[in-house]
């Protein structure tokens, strides 16, 4: 069973300090939602108020169309997997697993089977009498998540449950838990700071910064269509050009960046806010929107300096620099697009493939 | 007080938030602090037969701290007796205290930053062991170490240092050498967990700089070990000048520690007042005292730590 | 091979004076219990003998003292461990300052001299008393109960120390984990927080114990008209020096060390490289085994006090008294025949120990003499205070 879950303008504070400003969200039953968002945005006080550990100070929090205020942590039908995990140190794999049922009059046969059970999901069968600490970085994860699962909740949130994992475990895992949450059907809400977790794994995904919900959406969309100057630098890479909009005609717009001949970029309906001439703006274009210019007469070209490279095997990472800009372009290495290191090279990126969006703060690197 | 409670009860639940304040009020009030008030009501006393007590002559007064100031007599004469053992009292717990920091700060130096392992905790092993021996069998042993027929006089004889046995007992080399004994303990754990978090890092970056050795431990490790050196200090004070077991085996018999004073108005005086009233004037004394060196050297009493 | 500079060996120098000065006392104390000389001393040195172990085995007082002081310390445990477990516990729930504020007032039990505890309980208790008219055996008045509650008042903090450096790495998140998986806050508290706590039980209890067992300063006014061990010890101390209390010095120092012998086997019997070195010795490591170990310890200490019961010195104390007499015999006559001129040095008469089985210091030349506390002693002088 699932259920869906909303958040009406929920604000928390702690004194002074606004910890979740304003958050407003729908999450459909069964869906795969993450959180995004630098250290220190809120990711874990938002989750909290979900689980029922910090009660919102406005707002509310409504699992299944029920209002949540005043329900206790251990009333919600949700379960939460920790940042640290919140393994039991004196207990075995198997008393972990159980303890759901156990504090909820389970008998011990019945207790036994069931985490006997959750043990073949997470592949780790007959292990039950382990401790905790015998166990890898990889299969604590598993463990943490089938003591979540006991109790068969119908949320399932789970806090950078990968943080502590090295990259190719992190990899493995994250494939893994996406097919037990297709397995089970369960809502699970996922926090990151890991984009690529984020991008991989999710439906859909909420990039947040202290405290605000910048944009709400599937991968593609953040990515390709980011709605905020803070989505756009970081989410990805990204070169950001300061500008000034020099007409709109609904359409196309065009750009002064200072770079020689103003640049066509494109409006796009899923974008940010129109802009209007005369407004400054923030042009984004990504690395791999950029392309060595084929011809003399190309739209949007500039004249750029070699810097320096990263050679990366498939990929060629290279540092541009435009009128004392540096830009960073990403190649394929099919041996066609040779630099030479003193000649100035023309690059262009197609109209559609640029990004104007209002100045606002920029993701620091 | 009820949203302290509250939270208890959204934290442990009602049974362990009921056990919880109960525990707690239950130490608080009836173990330490009404008996202590108490105390102090009954310093405000005449000392009266059982019959008379809540009688028209049970009132309030000060003679009991009058006696303390200026004795039996009705003259404005001090009670220079008393006083003397009072402040004899304190200048010898500060001495017992200044000595103790003195020799345990190096062993506590050495135990924090240069054993290790199975080496440091057999060091401190050594150094629990003792304590777990009574009180007054460690003071007896003192008592057999400065006798008159004891190993010092006889090695210090042996030697021709002296050639009549010394008299430690009366001189009271032997109670402060054993209170000093007695509170090492309280010293060291204190000096040893505070020296303990210091970054190695720092010592090294000190000497780096071209710091002596002394110099390293007057700029770095001591000002860091501040907070440890005024707890260590504030126990063996407190406690030395509270001791009564080790003034009664190893004191000299014309000079008495202040509890001993407390003890006989109790016991063989009978006038619990009087002796309410001088325990009263050791404490405040005491803690004026703490607190006075504690706003000196900038440390707050949460710091202390055992 | 480097040559260790001479300023290296300080550190190594002064913690070996140190510990001297740690344990010196004790091994004195403890030697002096095998010597037959009625005062406690090393030299000179008489016989060997295991009488003042009989001795105190006969000492009913001491044994009736030592039956009260288990009781009191097993009362003060079961007091003191749990208000102290509540105390550290709300300490680490409530806010910053209310923690400062109560952490004062719990901590102030440690700083308050213990007789002004002892006497506070006193008073205490006899005013309640008074208030409902109890009769004189009701509990407000007795020993046992009045040494219990004193007692607590500061052991209690001891072991709130000891719960809350065991709290303080109390990961709270495992709370939060049982209460999200639908524990009620009690359930947690019993499934999560008090089995993480038992270690610091176990220890606050042999804390608790071992302190209600050597205090002395507050139960010396609660006690009343009873007695513990440590009253009864330092009254035998105060009114005359003698090497039964070595004796005592010596089971109880023993006790000690089979415990910290035990403890350290134990220590290192579980360490990870140990159990590597044993893993294929099953031999070694039954005979490691901390089990074991206490079985062999037990035994060696059964074969002593069968060797204290069995040892029997009455023929050597008897030559060192017939040698004794023999020399007073000789003085006595020497002083006779040539009386005035020659000068016997008076001070060397008493060291010579006593004559005849006088027990105690009463007509031995102890030094600075016994019982300097009662009031007929003030200022009198034994033969050696010049
Ligand atoms: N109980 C609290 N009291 C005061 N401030 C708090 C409290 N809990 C969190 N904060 C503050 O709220 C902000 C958001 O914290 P939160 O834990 O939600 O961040 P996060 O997004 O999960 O970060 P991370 O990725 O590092 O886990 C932080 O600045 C934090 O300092
Ligand atoms: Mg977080």
């Amino acid at each position: 069973m699932t259920k869906e879950i909303s958040l009406e303008h929920v604000w928390v504070e702690f004194g002074e300090f606004t910890a979740v400003h304003k958050a407003n969200l729908n999450i459909a039953g069964g869906e795969f939602f993450s959180f995004l968002g630098p250290s220190g945005c809120g990711k874990t006080t938002l989750l909290r108020c979900i689980s029922g550990f910090q009660e919102p100070t406005r707002g509310k929090v409504k699992i299944g169309g029920e209002d949540m205020r005043g329900v206790g942590p251990n009333k919600r039908p949700t379960a939460l997997i920790f940042q640290n995990l919140a393994l039991f140190p004196l207990r075995s794999i198997a008393d972990n697993i159980a303890f759901p049922l156990e504090v909820r009059g389970v008998s011990k046969k019945n207790r036994r089977k069931r985490a006997d059970e959750l043990l073949e999901l997470i592949a780790l069968p007959g292990q039950g009498d382990k401790k905790v600490s015998e166990l890898s970085g990889g299969q604590k994860q598993r463990v943490a998540i089938a003591r979540a699962l006991a109790v068969e909740p119908d949320i399932l949130l789970l806090d950078e449950p990968l943080s502590a994992l090295d990259l190719k475990l992190r990899q493995h895992m994250r494939t893994e838990l996406r097919a037990i949450q297709k397995q089970v059907g369960l809502t699970f809400i996922y926090i990151t700071h890991d984009q690529g977790e984020a991008l991989t794994m999710s439906d859909r995904i909420a990039v947040m910064n202290k405290g605000k919900i910048e944009q709400i959406g599937d991968g593609k969309a953040i990515y390709d269509h980011p709605t905020t100057s803070f989505v756009a630098s970081f989410v990805g890479e990204n070169n950001v050009l300061d500008g000034t909009v020099l007409s709109n005609d609904g359409k196309v717009m065009q750009i002064d960046a200072g770079l020689g001949t103003p640049f066509a970029v494109e409006n796009h309906p899923a974008g940010g806010p129109a802009l209007a001439p005369g407004d400054a703006c923030h042009l984004f274009v990504r690395p791999e929107a950029l392309r060595l210019s084929k011809d003399e007469s190309a739209i949007n070209q500039f004249s750029t300096n070699f810097v320096t490279e990263e050679f990366e095997g498939n990929m060629r990472h290279i540092v541009m620099n435009a009128s004392g800009k540096d830009l960073k372009l990403s190649l394929i290495n099919d041996g066609t697009n040779a630099i030479e290191a003193n000649a100035p090279v023309k690059l262009d990126f197609a109209p559609g493939m640029g990004i104007a969006l209002k100045p606002g703060e920029l993701a620091s690197a | 007080m009820r949203d302290l409670f509250y939270d208890l009860v959204r934290r442990n639940g009602m049974a362990v938030s009921i056990y919880l304040m109960l525990a707690v009020s239950l130490w608080v009030f009836i173990l330490i602090i009404l008996p202590q008030l108490t105390m102090l009501d009954y310093s405000f006393r005449f000392n009266l037969p059982p019959a008379k007590i809540g009688g028209p002559e049970d009132v309030y007064t000060l003679e009991q701290y009058r006696y303390f100031f200026q004795g039996s007599g009705a003259s404005d004469g001090l009670n220079t007796l008393d006083i003397g053992i009072l402040f004899k009292t304190l200048l010898a717990a500060v001495f017992v205290t200044i000595f103790d920091l003195i020799i345990c700060y190096p062993v506590a130096f050495v135990l924090a930053k240069s054993s290790t392992g199975a080496k440091a905790r057999l060091l401190v092993l050594a150094l629990i062991v003792p304590y777990w021996i009574n009180e007054i069998l460690r003071a007896f042993a003192f008592r057999i170490l400065f006798g008159a027929t004891g190993v010092i006089n006889e090695t210090g004889m042996g030697l021709g240092l002296w050639d009549t046995p010394i008299d430690f007992i009366r001189q009271d080399v032997a109670l402060y050498a054993g209170l000093a004994y007695a509170y090492i303990l309280l010293m060291i754990f204190p000096l040893y967990n505070a020296i303990e978090s210091l970054d190695r890092n720092q010592i090294e970056a000190a000497r780096d700089m071209g710091a002596n050795w002394w110099q390293v431990h007057a700029k770095v490790v001591i000002p860091y070990a501040k907070p440890g050196i005024a707890s260590g200090m504030t126990m063996v004070f407190m406690l030395t000048s509270g001791a009564l077991a080790a003034p009664q085996i190893l004191g000299g018999p014309s000079n008495l520690w202040f509890t001993q004073l407390v003890y006989q108005w109790f016991n063989s005086g009978g006038n619990w007042p009087r002796g309410s009233a001088y325990a009263m004037v050791l404490l405040i004394v005491c803690i004026a005292l703490v607190l006075l060196v504690m706003r000196l050297f900038k440390v707050s009493i949460g710091e202390i730590k055992q | 091979m480097k040559m260790k500079s001479p300023t290296a060996l300080i550190p190594g120098l002064y913690l070996t004076l140190f510990f001297a000065y740690l344990f010196g006392p004790l091994i004195i104390m403890v030697i002096t219990a095998f010597n037959s000389s009625t005062f406690p001393r090393v030299s000179p040195w008489e016989c060997f003998t295991t009488d003042w172990f009989g001795k105190l085995a006969a000492d009913d007082k001491l044994l009736a003292g030592l039956g009260n002081s288990l009781l009191i310390g097993v009362g003060v445990v079961c007091v003191a461990i749990p208000i102290g477990l509540a105390a550290a516990i709300t300490l680490s729930q409530v806010g910053p300052k209310l923690r400062a504020a109560l952490y004062t007032i719990f901590i102030a039990p440690i700083l308050v001299p213990g007789v002004v505890i002892g006497l506070s309980t006193l008073i205490f208790w006899d005013r309640i008393g008074t208030l409902f008219n109890a009769p004189y055996e009701s509990f407000f008045y007795d020993g046992t109960f009045l040494t219990i509650f004193g007692q607590v008042t500061f052991i209690a903090a001891y072991s709130m120390l000891v719960f809350l450096s065991r709290i303080q790495r109390f990961d709270t998140t495992l709370t939060e984990a049982a209460l999200d998986m639908g524990a009620t806050p009690t359930q947690a508290f019993v499934k999560v927080l008090l089995p993480f706590m038992a270690p610091a039980i176990g220890s606050a209890t042999v804390l608790a114990f071992l302190a209600s067992l050597e205090n002395y300063n507050t139960t010396v006014f609660t006690i009343v008209s009873s007695s513990t061990f440590t009253t009864v010890l330092s009254s035998k101390v105060r009114y005359g020096l003698d090497p039964s209390i070595s004796a005592v010095a010596v089971i109880i120092i023993a006790i000690t060390l089979i415990g910290a012998i035990i403890y350290e086997c134990r220590n290192r019997y579980n360490t990870k490289s140990w159990a590597l070195v044993v893993a294929e010795r099953p031999a070694l490591k039954v005979a490691t085994h901390p089990g074991t170990v206490a079985v062999i310890l037990g035994v060696l200490a059964l074969a002593a006090v069968m060797f204290i019961q069995n040892h029997d010195s009455n023929a050597c104390t008897a030559q060192i008294l017939e040698d004794k007499r023999a020399l007073q015999q000789k003085l006595m006559e020497q002083q006779s025949l040539n009386t005035p001129q020659q000068n016997v040095p008076a001070p060397t008469m008493p060291n010579l120990g006593p004559v005849g089985g006088n027990e105690g210091g009463a007509s031995a030349p102890s030094p600075f003499g016994n019982n300097i506390f009662s009031p007929e002693n003030l200022g009198t002088n034994t033969p050696n205070d010049q």
